[in-house]
């Protein structure tokens, strides 16, 4: 990842900021223009739900040059609470507990280093939430 | 303007040419290049190109080299010649006969060479992997360290809890893939596998399995759309988008951009889908290859991977697919994928097929689409009788 474009969507990054329509109140991660529901491009920041569900989930082994180090990477298509979807990594990883339909809830993670002298890439990653 | 308009042309494929797909440690993108294109610039006889186009989608990244249309044309001594580069990530090739399609059906341009190529193994798999995932987004799916194949695998997953298939099912797609490229002479992998050796392959991003997933390769094809009448008309030439990112769609299993190039493509060709006796479908994995048919509506919702095992998409079967290999056994050198798709079209259509020919085959159809779904070229051809 380039630093300054890191730089660019830090708030995004760390607190899932996303945009709702003002128009029609469809919500969206990560931020749009236009609204993809009506058109509209009237559109205004909003922190995404923390939780949500984990739909499906891989583990990957042969990542691109950036993340070799970090492997395996637990990657995650998730459902938030308020319907919007994302990829994101997954933390804390307990391979049984990833199932289908399981609970996860947002958290701040280390992503990546910008090599050795370069700045630490954080962001948002998704655990699954331990039943009480 | 009145009186400046040219009449539209029909679009014929005069000639075309391609390399196998492999490995060529010792030729540059620019070699590659030529001798696909000599070989179409040979077999069509005296012809005049006006307008060269090349599809590839990350020659700059992956070789060091931008310019691909002004470097082919230097290559082919034949500087002076108007010339460019198309990219559409893995539709770059597809786009660019689109492209030649277009210049040809407009009446400005006679002869329009179109190449395909792209160069995968000049770079170690990390930074290949990196090139891939540029097709999708830099800050939501590269930062997140989302990979290509990581995409379809998540895909996958959803595919098959939503219709409750098991993998196994969707892995007879790589089997046909096989069969066929066994006896294809310009395929990369000239083996078979069984449904066995896909499901014991090591796992790459979970359910897809080395042997589900479509290799790496460089190579080149072209093809040379005419305005003068040929033994292969191009009925049609159709794309569509769908949004950039997967996840930002509200139904990441519908394939969006296949369903509306696919519409345009049959109407623009004035037939039914019936009519189409096989098509070159974008198979890079096996979710992608059921989407599509069930996109295309050559499959119901949830039963392809069923259709695939019953051999309703064997090189003998209703609608035969990938009948040279496709991307999973021909190979995928990614830009280059939708010229070879349409190249495989014309020798089908022009009795070339050799022991992969499709028996009768009159109209053939291909599909090639970039990112997951994103960019989809949906190309219709048809014999000349």
């Amino acid at each position: 990842m380039l630093p300054i474009s890191y730089w660019r969507n830090r708030k995004i990054y760390t607190r899932l900021l996303g945009s709702r329509c003002k128009k029609c109140g469809a919500e969206f991660f990560p931020p749009v223009k236009v609204c993809k529901k009506c058109g509209s491009r009237e559109m205004e920041e909003l922190e995404m739900p923390k939780t949500g569900v984990l739909v499906s989930f891989t583990k990957l082994t042969e990542p691109s040059y950036e993340f070799e180090e970090y492997v395996p990477l637990y990657l995650g298509f998730i459902r938030l609470d308020n319907g919007v979807q994302l990829v994101a990594p997954l933390a804390d990883v307990v391979e049984e507990e990833l199932k289908p339909g399981a609970r996860v809830e947002a958290t701040v993670r280390k992503w990546a280093e910008d090599g050795e002298e370069g700045i630490i890439f954080y962001g948002y990653k998704f655990r699954v939430v331990k039943q009480p | 303007m009145e009186g400046e308009d040219k009449e539209m042309s029909k679009v014929f494929v005069r000639s075309a040419g391609l390399i196998p797909v492999g490995e060529y440690w010792e030729k540059s993108i620019g070699e590659l290049m030529y001798e696909a294109a000599s070989k179409a610039i040979e077999s069509a006889g005296d012809v005049k190109i006006d307008r060269i186009i090349v599809g590839n989608m990350f020659s700059g990244y992956g070789t060091h080299q931008e310019h691909l249309g002004a470097l082919l044309a230097s290559v082919l001594g034949m500087a002076g010649t108007e010339a460019l580069k198309v990219e559409a990530a893995c539709a770059s090739g597809g786009m660019a006969v689109h492209e030649g399609y277009l210049s040809v059906k407009s009446g400005e341009y006679k002869n329009v060479l179109v190449v395909g190529v792209e160069k995968m193994k000049d770079i170690d798999t990390g930074h290949l992997t990196k090139a891939l995932a540029m097709a999708e987004s830099a800050e939501f799916t590269q930062a997140v360290g989302a990979t290509f194949i990581s995409l379809n695998a998540l895909l996958m997953g959803a595919y098959m809890q939503r219709y409750n298939v098991p993998e196994d099912q969707l892995d007879y797609f790589p089997v046909i893939a096989h069969k066929n490229g066994a006896t294809s002479p310009h395929a990369q992998f000239r083996r078979a596998v069984s449904l066995d050796d896909v499901k014991r392959s090591p796992p790459v991003a979970p359910p897809i399995r080395l042997l589900s997933s479509a290799p790496s390769g460089d190579g080149a094809a072209a093809v040379i759309l005419s305005s003068e009448k040929g033994d292969v008309e191009m009925l049609a030439s159709e794309t569509a988008t769908n949004e950039l990112m997967l996840f930002q769609r509200d139904n990441p299993l519908e394939f969006k951009a296949t369903k509306a190039a696919f519409a345009k493509a049959i109407k623009r060709a004035e037939i039914t889908k019936d009519k189409i006796d096989f098509i070159e479908i974008h198979d890079a994995f096996p979710v992608v290859s059921a989407l599509s048919l069930e996109a295309m509506g050559f499959s119901e919702e949830g039963k392809a991977g069923r259709d695939a095992e019953s051999g309703k998409y064997n090189l003998d079967g209703e609608l035969p697919i990938a009948t040279f290999g496709g991307l999973k056994a021909r190979g995928h050198p990614v830009g280059a994928t939708g010229v070879y798709q349409v190249v495989e079209a014309f020798y089908q259509l022009t009795e070339k097929g050799g022991k992969n020919q499709v028996q009768g085959a009159k109209v053939g159809a291909t599909q090639n689409v970039g990112g997951v779904d994103t960019t989809s070229v949906v190309h219709i051809l048809r014999r000349v009788s």
